[in-house]
């Protein structure tokens, strides 16, 4: 089942994916994190955001870290993620996709610029 | 406030999902809402949450666990039908109670439509209503196979001879139509016995029934008064069960009557009640029966020396197997001899009698049927136009199988000295009466006709008809083309 959830990788899993790939964080840290790397064109909701951390923890991509605080937003404990070697390779691998298409995208001159 | 219209819009979420994240959801909820103040955050937060909700609830919804999948592929691999539970919450005591009580309902529901259904009748016992009586309601049944249904002239055999082991197998279907014997059921005491107020309701309905029907009112009238003088004489006591009080009151009626025809039928079961006429749509089927068995017309061929064999293993409705009927005698019309064989013929119509004995007279010849007084069909419609069978030598074989009409056949042609029988002595069914249910277990057999037999005082009841030559079945077709090898050869 996840395999085939996560084949292609859904745009909020790879979000999610991404946004672990620099810290280990809680779900909220996640939605703000995506946010952030979208420029806000992406705000995960609480369904779709658990609902996919829900896929990516069986497809063992990310794990689940011991409870704790966040100093900066209160006392309340939270779940913290962190991303798997798995889930690293596999990011990576789904980065390399894109940046496949970009180049047919430059080379077809869809696309201007000249990194990547 | 929001947050408690927010976490009963998380109940719309599968159990599995609220147990699992249902605090977390809440917490960046509660996140949100701290971060995100003033109106149009707080609008626009809002509508993120109510999108999130239409996107991810139906893909909840779809969302199988993979420890149930992986079950189930395993599961299904051995074969084996599985169940899964999609949720470990117990339920709740409300569920608990209400599926007891619908779990109640429909188990009572199940038993109390059982106990009806073991008062259905199944169609096959070819029972069909015939008129209306005030005080017993008539039924009728039909003995033969080959008769149509509700088209079969009221009979029932003789039940007293028509014990269960002696029914041949290729008359399950007849054993069928007669009333469960009374002597299997021996411990069985109907309701009707249990008091003498219901017992004397039986003896009266008898009565009734015998002055209303039988064929001979000064016998009726001795028969019930003979009855009566039983009864206050105390005989009656010692009957025990319904099967015992039947076979009493049998006997106690042809003492007097002298009659083997009259019989009064206990069946534990209870007896059909009234049954609609057949419908079209099942005379069409029993046509469609027929003509699929070829009228019952097994086998039509030239034996050597010319001698014509015909196998009949019943006889057919003449409105239905007409056409088949002359069809097979006309292509025997050349034969020098022709042999019946009726070894596993299971009786049917006599004007079929009728039909194919006129091929063997050039003139009329009355067919005595003890079963109903003459009609038009009882003579036969001879001479047939271009018939050349008519003074060829006829031999029958039968076999203790033969019966009913085929036993018409033999009794008539043999008495007519038309015909030599060669085999075993036939079964011995002659008689019928018309059924009269009087309720649940007790009916009664009447003869309302008694035709005056031409030929002799007595006929095949009981005793069958006995062969010219005897044979055993078996060697009864060798034997019979040799007597008319013999016969064909001294001409």
């Amino acid at each position: 089942m996840p395999k085939r959830k996560l084949d292609p990788l859904p745009s909020a899993a790879f979000q999610i994916l991404l946004a672990l790939a620099g810290e280990d964080l809680h779900g909220y840290g996640i939605m703000r994190q995506v946010a952030e790397q979208t420029e806000s064109r992406m705000r995960l909701g609480p369904g779709t955001l658990y609902s996919s951390i829900q896929t990516l923890l069986e497809a063992k991509l990310i794990e689940e870290l011991d409870q704790r605080e966040d100093a900066k937003l209160g006392q309340e404990r939270r779940r913290y993620y962190r991303l798997t070697s798995g889930g690293r390779k596999l990011a990576r691998s789904e980065a390399e996709r894109l940046a496949d298409l970009l180049r047919v995208a430059r080379a077809r001159k869809i696309l201007r610029g000249d990194y990547v | 406030m929001s947050e408690k219209i927010y976490a009963c819009l998380l109940r719309l979420f599968p159990s599995h999902f609220r147990e699992a994240y249902g605090d977390e959801v809440l917490q960046l909820f509660r996140d949100r809402t701290r971060d995100e103040k003033g109106f149009f955050p707080r609008v626009r937060l809002w509508l993120d949450l109510l999108a999130d909700l239409a996107i991810s609830l139906p893909r909840q919804y779809h969302y199988v666990r993979p420890a149930l999948t992986g079950a189930a592929v395993q599961q299904r691999l051995q074969g084996a039908p599985a169940f899964f539970v999609l949720t470990e919450e117990s339920p709740g005591s409300a569920a608990l109670i209400l599926g007891s009580g619908l779990s109640m309902i429909a188990l009572s529901l199940f038993s109390i439509l059982l106990g009806h259904a073991g008062n259905h009748r199944p169609l096959s016992a070819s029972v069909y209503q015939r008129g209306h009586a005030t005080d017993s309601r008539r039924s009728t049944l039909g003995h033969a196979t080959g008769q149509a249904p509700g088209d079969a002239k009221d009979v029932i055999t003789n039940a007293s001879r028509m014990k269960p082991g002696e029914a041949k197998p290729n008359d399950s279907q007849s054993k069928a139509l007669l009333p469960p014997d009374s002597s299997r059921f021996p411990e069985a005491l109907p309701p009707q016995l249990q008091d003498v107020a219901q017992r004397e309701r039986l003896m009266n309905a008898v009565i009734d029934n015998l002055k209303k029907h039988y064929v001979d009112p000064e016998v009726a009238r001795k028969t019930g008064d003979a009855l009566l003088a039983h009864k206050k004489n105390g005989d009656d006591d010692k009957a025990t069960d319904g099967g015992a009080f039947a076979n009493l009151l049998t006997k106690q009626i042809r003492d007097v009557s002298h009659d083997m025809h009259l019989e009064v039928v206990y069946s534990q079961q209870p007896l059909p009640d009234l049954l609609p006429e057949p419908t079209a749509a099942d005379l069409a089927r029993y046509r469609k029966a027929l003509e699929q068995d070829n009228c019952t017309f097994k086998k039509v061929e030239i034996l050597p020396h010319n001698i014509g064999y015909l196998k009949l293993n019943a006889f057919p409705d003449p409105s239905v197997c007409w056409a088949t009927a002359t069809a097979a005698m006309a292509s025997l019309n050349h034969a020098d001899a022709i042999i019946f064989d009726l070894r596993d013929n299971r009786g049917g119509y006599s004007s079929m009698v009728s039909l194919i004995s006129a091929y063997l007279f050039d003139h009329p010849e009355y067919m005595y049927d003890p079963r109903e007084s003459p009609t038009p069909h009882s003579w036969t419609p001879s001479p047939v136009a271009g018939n050349r069978l008519a003074d060829k030598p006829v031999y029958i074989l039968t076999s203790r199988s033969t019966v009913s009409a085929a036993e018409q056949f033999c009794y008539d042609l043999k008495i007519l000295k038309r015909v030599t029988l060669v085999g075993e002595t036939t079964r011995g069914s002659a008689h019928a009466g018309v059924f009269h249910r009087i309720d649940d277990h007790f009916g009664m057999g009447i003869p309302e006709a008694l035709p005056v037999n031409p030929f002799s005082k007595t006929d095949w009841e009981g005793t069958g008809v006995e062969p010219d030559v005897k044979v055993k079945a078996a060697e009864a077709l060798e034997t019979a083309q040799k007597l008319a090898e013999d016969k064909l050869q001294k001409k």
